[in-house]
């Protein structure tokens, strides 16, 4: 048969489209028409897209996912962000200084508020008295800024706009200061070096040194020291001149010398050799003429500065000045001063007084300006400025005290006014060095504090409000960067015994310590969960349930997650680096942990009781066809587990997204056990999983064409669909990543024994669906063929069946048995494997099972019609029938078929069935034949095409059915016998018998025989240990030789020995010879039967001892004599039953006559 | 290749308190092997066993549950579609005893049961090879427990002495096979129930209590 051959082909291909299994099930998923896709989604609205979806998304677009989801979140925020500012913008009316939580606002603005009009009361008091100062600071401007800068007229102007002074109180305020003296001011100049200068000594140096004095006044002149030997001296030495009367007209000078020690000419001779050059030289020469000439020492001048105080701006200034010699040319070199103004005044004063002005006028300037919050940064305008800056110079307030002062003031205003954050860490960075290394006095330090107190709360609420949106990021990531600049001066300057976070004002700082809090690092953590907490209860607040069902409550949930996690996501790409770089703190970190607690404790109530809750699913309402019967049709028992499930995998990923952030800490997260939460649950989404891919395997049976879906598989639809669960369904436990091996362990054996429970209900329902197939029912016939559909329901089931193990594979079995070993030893994990290597063999079995049945469900079909035709093949043959050809075509094109679809395990497993059952319907035909008394042609034909059937299909060698085929067989030919023949059948078997005996109770006989041509000799010699036929003991026996079988010897004589009285050990010693035809000689099968019988003393009744058969082709061809021989001995036999198939046969002939006689003969024969 | 698994497939479910000896119980019936130094079982067990029953194989797939509280989860899931549910406690621990009221419910509970008449319960008191001071609970407690729930079928076992044990799978078969004739019968016979509320001794009780093989009863009234 060609098919045979192709088996291999098939093989081939087989083995083929294994390996490319999974790759191809996605492609032909792919390719397939979408309609029945997506009708076998509509069972269940994409359940699995759903669950494999998330699971995709994660494995291969977790980047996009994440964009996405940052984008859903962002416009989730937007939404939030906008009610969030109507709710802030309420309460602008109060002092906008701490615009958090109201209770914490109103609390802090009310002592502030209080401390600020005291404040103000002060400077109240005695304002008439501050704006005289102001006017007199005006009225005596110093420096070279002052009259071009802006005009005398317009400081005043704006001084009293600024003091808010009428108009009469001004003049009044204006004669008071005109009337005042002359302000004491002092000129501070540090010379602090000087660069290329003039050599004037000899050696190419020269020893520098400064006198200066002001012009008015040259009689007094102050001297730097004596540098020696340098072009490039640093003095950094300071002075400080009265300048006496108000005059701007004044000049500083600054004379450059160089310095020659009262020497002698001889002395100066000893320089000789110390001489450089020419020049050098002639110097020399001249300075000893010089010298010679006047006899007294005299300093040479280098060169002279001339500063006119109106140059130098009220600010001060640090500058090179050019060296100048009367008359001279070339360059003398340059001299660098530091030259300011100061006063006389008390210091204490005059930075009370500068407090009180700053404020004021930056009040003023705010009010005028109307900067907007957090916008300020120090830009007075140029009368305010020149304002403060008179009022520095002239009271001699240092840069450090200024700072100071602008610190204290800024940081009050800021409270009600926010300034720029900038502003303080500026101003900060300034005082940072001289707060830790000068000496400042108490009430300075304690005004610094106090400053830094009042500071703090804005700070602090810009780490809170991190996530408020009504500026724009860049913004904020400004801010939160000057005020963490900030926060680190504070750190590096700290600590204080002040109170820097009185518990009144930070009802959320935990501090336990003793004493006054100046844990910035602390506040700065509380600040930051008080801030990411505020947050939270704002979107649970405004995420209110929808209905309240639990659905709703998870959704929430998951939104909430999503939220906290791209805030999260935020804090590490943006904040985090500030936060390490500034203050050294982990901010996200920070957050996570605090994110972590909140999470479990918002999440775990409501999960433990979801889960607790969830509507189980009942399997066994599954009805065939029916789907589930749905008790309550308004709720949907499935969407609460897949939001649950939602959640989970939410938390899985925020729980991952923390296992990065703080590897350290991840132990001690309470939400790291989060899984525990969802136990309940989990059975129940394997539940669903299981109903679903029922419900979905049920439709995608429906559905299926039942055609191959392409020509390189043998299978249909429904099994890539099927399939295509079983993928789900992993992937469903891929993304569970269930982290409890214990639990997975278990899991694993539900998934696989549920995996069985569907391809069972596969198996049946394709079964039922080709059930009614290959019928065919016409006039002259019904019969049933083998159908494409029949073959494919086969290899779907089987190709169903072959994905089990892989996919047990696939589920990572092997991963969890290495942990179980890791965990609990080899002893349980030999355990768990045992468990799970049966659960699956238990399901390969059971589907196996189901194929088996199909597959004997095909061949049941088939008998019928096999059956008929070796009927009339068996009763007709004779009579020029063809219905051993219609027989022969009809297995020809089933078994062609079946070859052609089936893969060859199925193939040959059908075969199998096939032998099987045609040998039992065979059987069943020869025993119903027989009870009919069939002529032996039925049987021979019957026999005849199992011969032939057998030899087309049937190879003998590999048959689990051959010994039943065998016995069929036999016993057909038997059958098909004539009566003689089966007589001869008969002896035959007993010659076969008596040849095994080893001893006999009838005893032995010793005989000879040979064949000469075609004639016979038999020498019977004797017998031994006969069998006792008198009473007396003894025997009277004789032989009689038979040629068998007897119709063919018809005519030939049957002799037998003389009688041998009463012994039993009888010496015959005759010898027969016997002609035969050369037919007879042939004749295959002869045999010669030597009969041993007791002589009846009539002579009538011979009794029977026993006999032997002697089969032709053992007899010797030989011309030898039959003396020359070896003696033969033979034990005698008896025959025992009827039980062979010859003799059944022979029995069942009931109106024979010749068998019926031979029957009779025979058992009379039987032992008694 | 087909022909073992032809039989009549059975699955059991064994529950009870951790330690009372489900597992030897599995492990003797299905191995013939006793281990005193057994783990517990992590979630669930599972192994196969044939048993002949006047004349038909019947493979059983028995599914060994932990008893510890923490496994609760993994187990439950693993009681549907059961045939069988072995209600197990140790009879020299009270407590075990007393918690079968507990298992009852979590079976019937997750196993979704409908009609509480058809409930394949069969109580087996496991250690009977402890000595008498020890034993917590008398055979009689047993017996009025299991009629107080209308469960029919109780028996002593030891996993350790191998007492008992393959009788008690026979008898947690035969009553599933009473059970499943019944509601065939019940359909035609409306009327051939069994009073199960009829005391003990009631000839027409099926009941099928066997004491435990250390004390060495007769099997009695079946």
């Amino acid at each position: 048969m060609n098919q045979l051959r192709k088996r291999t082909d098939l093989l081939g291909i087989k083995l083929l489209y294994k390996e490319n299994r999974i790759s191809k099930l996605l492609k032909w998923n792919g390719n397939r028409k979408k309609s029945t896709d997506s009708r076998i989604q509509q069972v269940d609205n994409g359940f699995f897209e759903k669950f494999g979806s998330l699971f995709r998304e994660q494995a291969e677009m977790a980047q996009a996912r994440e964009q996405e989801e940052q984008q859903h979140v962002a416009e989730l925020a937007a939404q939030i962000a906008p009610k969030d500012e109507e709710e802030k913008e309420e309460e602008p009316e109060t002092p906008p200084l701490v615009t958090a939580d109201s209770e914490a606002s109103s609390s802090d603005s009310e002592s502030e508020k209080d401390d600020f009009q005291a404040d103000f009361l002060a400077a109240a008091f005695n304002i008439d008295e501050l704006y005289t100062e102001m006017l007199y600071v005006i009225l005596h401007n110093v420096g070279c800024d002052v009259a071009f800068e802006v005009g005398q007229t317009a400081l005043f102007s704006y001084a009293q706009d600024a003091f808010k002074i009428p108009n009469s109180k001004h003049r009044q305020l204006m004669d008071v200061a005109e009337q005042k003296e002359d302000p004491e001011l002092i000129i501070n100049v540090e010379v602090i070096e000087a660069k290329e200068l003039r050599a004037k000594d000899a050696n190419g140096l020269s020893d520098p040194f400064v006198t200066l004095y002001l012009a008015s006044n040259t009689s007094h002149r102050y001297n730097t020291s004596v540098k020696t030997m340098t072009l490039n001296p640093i003095w950094e030495e300071h002075f400080a001149l009265a300048i006496n009367d108000k005059s701007v007209n004044d000049t500083l000078c600054l004379e450059v010398w160089d310095f020659d020690p009262a020497e002698t000419v001889k002395e100066k001779f000893g320089k000789f050799f110390e001489v450089k050059g020419v020049k050098g030289m002639s110097k020399l020469v001249k300075e000893i003429a010089v010298t010679a000439a006047t006899g007294q020492h005299e300093n040479e001048l280098i060169g002279v500065a001339k500063i006119p105080l109106s140059t130098i701006p009220a600010s001060g200034m640090t500058m090179w000045y050019t060296l100048d010699k009367k008359n001279k040319v070339t360059r003398r070199g340059v001299l660098k001063v530091r030259i300011s103004f100061s006063s006389g005044k008390n210091n204490q004063v005059a930075g009370q007084e500068h407090r009180h002005m700053r404020r004021i006028i930056l009040l003023h300037e705010l009010e005028v300006s109307k900067v907007a919050p957090y916008w300020w940064c120090e830009n007075f305008t140029p009368q305010a400025d020149q304002l403060l800056t008179q009022h520095v110079a002239q009271s001699g307030l240092t840069q450090t005290e200024v700072a100071l002062c602008s610190y204290s003031v800024y940081a009050g205003i800021h409270q009600k006014h926010p300034l720029s954050f900038g502003l303080f860490s500026k101003l900060l960075e300034k005082l940072l060095k001289p707060l830790q290394t000068e000496i400042i006095n108490e009430e300075d330090l304690k005004l610094f504090w106090e400053a830094t107190r009042k500071l703090l709360p804005s700070c602090l609420s810009i780490i809170r409000k991190i996530r408020k949106k009504t500026t724009n990021e860049k913004t904020i990531m400004k801010q939160v960067m000057e005020v963490l600049k900030i926060l680190n001066y504070i750190i590096t300057l700290g600590p204080t015994d002040i109170d820097l976070f009185p518990s009144n004002l930070y009802p959320w700082i935990t501090f336990h310590g003793n004493g006054p809090n100046c844990d910035i690092q602390g506040a700065l953590r509380d600040a930051i969960s008080k801030g990411a907490n505020d947050w939270l209860n704002y979107i649970i607040e405004n995420n209110t349930e929808n209905g309240g069902t639990s659905i709703s409550k998870l959704q929430n949930l998951i939104q909430m997650i999503q939220l906290i996690r791209s805030d999260l996501q935020k804090a590490i790409e943006y904040y985090d680096k500030f936060f390490i770089e500034h203050v050294n703190f982990q901010y996200a970190k920070c957050l996570y942990t605090f994110y972590q607690a909140r999470v479990a404790t918002l999440c775990e109530p409501d999960v433990r009781e979801i889960c607790k809750n969830l509507k189980t699913l009942d399997n066994s309402d599954y009805k065939f066809g029916e789907g589930f019967v749905n008790e309550d049709p308004t709720v949907d028992p499935l969407a609460e587990g897949t939001s649950l499930f939602e959640l989970y995998l939410a938390i899985q990923r925020f729980v991952t997204l923390g296992q990065g952030l703080c590897p350290a800490d991840y132990n001690s997260f309470h939400i790291r056990n989060f899984h525990q939460w969802f136990h309940v649950g989990v059975a129940t989404w394997l539940d669903i999983a299981v109903y679903k891919a029922l419900q979905r395997i049920e439709k995608a049976v429906e559905l299926d064409p039942l055609v191959h879906i392409d020509s390189t598989v043998k299978y249909s639809s429904s099994a890539v669909d099927t399939l295509t669960i079983f993928y789900q369904v992993n992937t469903f436990w891929q993304q569970l990543n269930w982290p409890d091996v214990e639990g997975c362990y278990t899991f694993i054996a539900k998934i696989i024994d549920d995996i069985c429970q569907c391809c069972v209900s596969y198996a049946k329902k394709m079964a039922a669906r080709v059930d009614g197939l290959g019928h065919i029912e016409n006039v002259y016939e019904k019969k049933f063929e083998v159908t494409t559909e029949w073959c494919l329901a086969i290899n779907n089931i089987d190709y169903v069946r072959e994905t089990l193990e892989p996919f047990t594979r696939d589920l990572g079995m092997e991963d969890i048995l290495k942990k179980i070993m890791e965990l609990k030893g080899p002893v349980d994990e030999k355990r768990c494997r045992d468990t799970l290597n049966t659960v699956i063999s238990n399901a390969i079995d059971t589907v196996r099972n189901a194929i088996v049945e199909l597959l004997e469900t095909v061949v049941n079909k088939m008998i019928p019609s096999m059956k008929r035709l070796l009927i009339e093949g068996a009763e007709l043959c004779d009579q020029d029938s063809n219905c051993i050809d219609r027989l022969m075509m009809y297995v020809d094109e089933n078994l062609g078929t079946l070859n052609t679809e089936l893969n060859e395990e199925n193939f040959n497993r059908i075969l199998e069935i096939v032998w099987e059952s045609l040998s039992e319907t065979i059987n069943e035909l020869i025993r119903n034949n027989l009870e009919n008394r069939r002529p032996p042609s039925f049987f021979s034909n019957l026999h005849k095409t199992l011969i032939l059937m057998l030899g087309v299909y049937k190879d003998p060698s590999d048959c689990n059915s051959c010994d039943a085929l065998k016995r069929t067989e036999q016993v057909l030919r038997v059958n098909a016998l004539e009566t003689s023949d089966l007589i001869h059948e008969v002896h035959l078997e007993l010659a076969d018998k008596f040849d095994q005996f080893t001893e006999s109770p009838y005893g032995e006989i010793s005989f000879r025989s040979k064949f000469d041509g075609d004639t016979i000799q038999i020498e019977v010699i004797n017998a031994r240990d006969l069998a006792v036929m008198d009473s007396s003991g003894n025997s009277d026996s004789f032989v009689r030789i038979h040629l068998l079988p007897e119709h063919e010897f018809a005519n030939v004589e049957k002799p037998k020995t003389k009688t041998h009285h009463k012994t039993l050990f009888p010496l015959y010693d005759e010898t027969f010879t016997i002609n035969l035809t050369p037919a007879q000689r042939e004749i295959e099968n002869g045999l010669v039967l030597l009969s041993v019988k007791d002589k009846d003393l009539l002579g009538y009744n011979n009794q029977y001892i026993g006999e032997t058969f002697i089969r032709f082709r053992d007899i010797p061809c030989t011309s030898e004599s039959l003396s020359e021989l070896p003696q033969v001995k033979k034990w005698l036999g008896r025959p025992t039953s009827f039980d062979t198939d010859a003799l059944k046969a022979l029995e069942s002939r009931q109106g024979d006559k010749q068998a019926k006689e031979f029957l009779k003969k025979f058992k009379n024969k039987i032992t008694p | 290749m087909r022909s073992t698994t032809k039989n009549p497939l059975l699955k059991v479910v064994i529950l009870g308190d951790g330690g009372v000896g489900k597992s030897c119980l599995m492990n003797r019936f299905v191995s013939n092997q006793f281990d005193e130094h057994s783990f517990h079982t992590i979630g669930v067990e599972f192994l196969n066993k044939d048993l002949d029953i006047e004349g038909q194989t019947y493979t059983l797939q028995i599914w060994d549950t932990a008893g510890q509280e923490r496994f609760k989860t993994l187990r439950t899931p693993f009681y549907r579609g059961s045939d069988i549910c072995m209600l197990t406690y140790a009879i020299d621990d009270k407590m075990s005893f007393k918690n079968l009221e507990m298992w009852r419910k979590e079976f019937a509970y997750y196993a979704d049961l409908k009609e509480s008449n058809q409930i394949p319960f069969i109580v087996v008191g496991n250690k009977s090879d402890v000595s008498s001071e020890a034993r917590e609970v008398s055979q009689l407690e047993m017996e009025t427990w299991c009629n107080e729930n209308s469960i029919t079928s109780c028996i002593e076992t030891s996993a350790k002495s191998a007492s008992n044990v393959e009788e008690a799978f026979k008898m947690a078969v035969q009553h599933w096979l009473r059970l499943e004739s019944r509601a065939d019968i019940n359909e035609t016979h409306v009327n051939d129930t069994v009073d199960l509320s009829k005391k003990i001794g009631d000839s027409n009780r099926m009941s099928c209590c066997v004491g435990g093989g250390a004390a060495g009863d007769d099997d009695t009234n079946n």
